[in-house]
């Protein structure tokens, strides 16, 4: 691996992982973290979430990264990658307290 | 080949056929640009005839199709469709399968790697005694998909059709016809599946292809649908699934019920779960000016550590998107790697779905 994707791999594994996690736990996922691919579509076909659901997955960001996602961001939730980018840009943009 | 009921209609449309897994398929009838752009900004009719098509009476249709589609048909509710797939014995991909629970009848709609006889096969193996039925020669499908694909919906079918949600089915007239229509899509705008008696097809063709010109668009062909489906991170069993065959590196869990006694394929896609990923898909971008094609490797510092199975122009990011099945330790978005030699053009893994589609803005409660 070269370092520069070895960095970007240290920066967001532990997202996914923390995510995964979450979601499942949260949303009550019949699933191991293992099985979520992280671009399956989160909301309508994919995993098939609600718009309950989307709340729930706001809270879960707001409360495991300390970011807000601001209203009407349909973009960020359609998948845990797009999640995870929203994540990543707040954090450089130093809006956050990790994690 | 089977050739579908409403050939002369699209070759009337202009359009150009070619043969997918023993179906002929009108491909395309115009530019693929004007045929995106019919999607993407209004609304377009394809013919979906490819597809085959079975109804089962309700009463026996979970015991037939349960024991060998990967997901729960016994969860789905009155009136809503199950996306799932039919594996073989190794666990591989044979069909991606829209499974509908319609009051009276269970309807089955397969996109299928097998030919229509090993697939009518199987599953009449299992639902000729209750009373299944292949509806693939006796009916034609249409696909009416687009921004505007709605406005089209409501001027046939009715103001009522506008409170489907996706993956849902509802029974329509159309001509004093009965229309199985499907709210359902791939194309990430919205989709409708029309299910209708072939003696009827055309005209229904026809009312659609109207509607949708008036709406901007017109007809189109399946080959712009591989574009739009992989832009919108559709999954697509003839570009990915064919290359792949394993659902588990394509990242289909969500497709399978792991908890249900029994599927087809079920104990090998078991053993691969428990054994964990080796490999994974994921989405990648070139460059403007950058050709992506199935095959091509990525490497990294010389070592190939991926294979691309699909790609895609992509007229919203001007440039072409692919997927790569990558070694699982690079399956990551945000990384880059080189295209097909240790000098070669940098690739970027990407997130998906990368694009933001207009109909995921339009609320049709409101309009």
């Amino acid at each position: 691996m070269t370092p520069k994707n070895q960095q970007a791999i240290d920066r967001r594994k532990p997202i996914i992982d923390r995510l995964k996690v979450e979601l499942i736990r949260r949303l009550n996922l019949p699933y191991e973290p293992e099985d979520l691919h992280e671009d399956v579509a989160l909301l309508g076909s994919g995993l098939g979430l609600d718009s309950l659901d989307a709340l729930e997955i706001v809270l879960c960001v707001e409360n495991c990264f300390q970011i807000k996602i601001p209203d009407g961001q349909i973009a960020v939730l359609r998948s845990i990658n797009t999640l995870v980018d929203f994540v990543l840009e707040e954090q450089d943009k130093g809006g956050s307290t990790r994690p | 080949m089977r050739t579908s009921h409403l050939h002369d209609f699209f070759a009337r449309a202009g359009a150009r056929f070619a043969e997918r897994r023993g179906v002929e398929i009108a491909a395309s009838v115009a530019d693929s640009t004007v045929e995106y752009q019919r999607v993407r900004d209004a609304a377009a009719l394809s013919d979906a005839s490819h597809m085959q098509v079975f109804r089962i009476p309700e009463a026996g249709a979970i015991d037939a199709l349960d024991p060998l589609l990967a997901g729960n048909v016994a969860r789905i509710r009155y009136g809503r469709l199950l996306h799932t797939f039919l594996a073989d014995e190794e666990g591989c991909l044979a069909a991606d399968c829209y499974v509908a629970n319609n009051d009276d009848e269970f309807l089955l709609v397969c996109e299928s790697l097998a030919d229509d006889s090993a697939l009518r096969a199987l599953f009449m193996e299992r639902g000729a005694a209750a009373g299944m039925e292949d509806l693939t020669d006796t009916h034609s499908l249409l696909s009416l998909d687009g921004y505007k694909a709605w406005a089209v919906a409501r001027e046939i079918f009715g103001s009522d059709v506008l409170g489907l949600p996706y993956l849902s089915v509802e029974n329509c007239m159309f001509d004093g016809e009965k229309v199985r229509l499907f709210r359902a899509g791939k194309t990430s705008e919205f989709g409708y599946l029309a299910l209708i008696g072939r003696n009827q097809a055309e005209a229904l063709a026809a009312a659609l292809a109207e509607s949708a010109g008036r709406q901007g668009g017109g007809v189109c062909g399946l080959s712009i649908h591989n574009d739009l489906r992989l832009e919108g991170r559709f999954f697509n069993l003839y570009a990915e699934g064919a290359a792949v065959r394993d659902p588990l590196p394509l990242g289909l869990q969500w497709m399978i019920d792991f908890e249900k006694p029994e599927f087809r394929g079920q104990a090998a896609i078991g053993q691969r779960r428990q054994a964990g990923l080796r490999q994974k898909i994921v989405g990648v971008r070139a460059p403007p000016g950058q050709d992506l094609a199935p095959d091509q490797a990525l490497l990294e510092d010389g070592r190939e550590v991926g294979r691309l199975v699909a790609a895609c122009t992509s007229h919203v990011l001007g440039c072409r998107l692919g997927l790569a099945l990558m070694d699982i330790g690079g399956a990551f978005a945000g990384l880059s790697f080189r295209l097909d030699r240790p000098d070669g053009p940098e690739i970027a893994t990407i997130s998906m779905p990368p694009i933001m589609p207009k109909s995921l803005g339009v609320k049709l409660d409101e309009v």
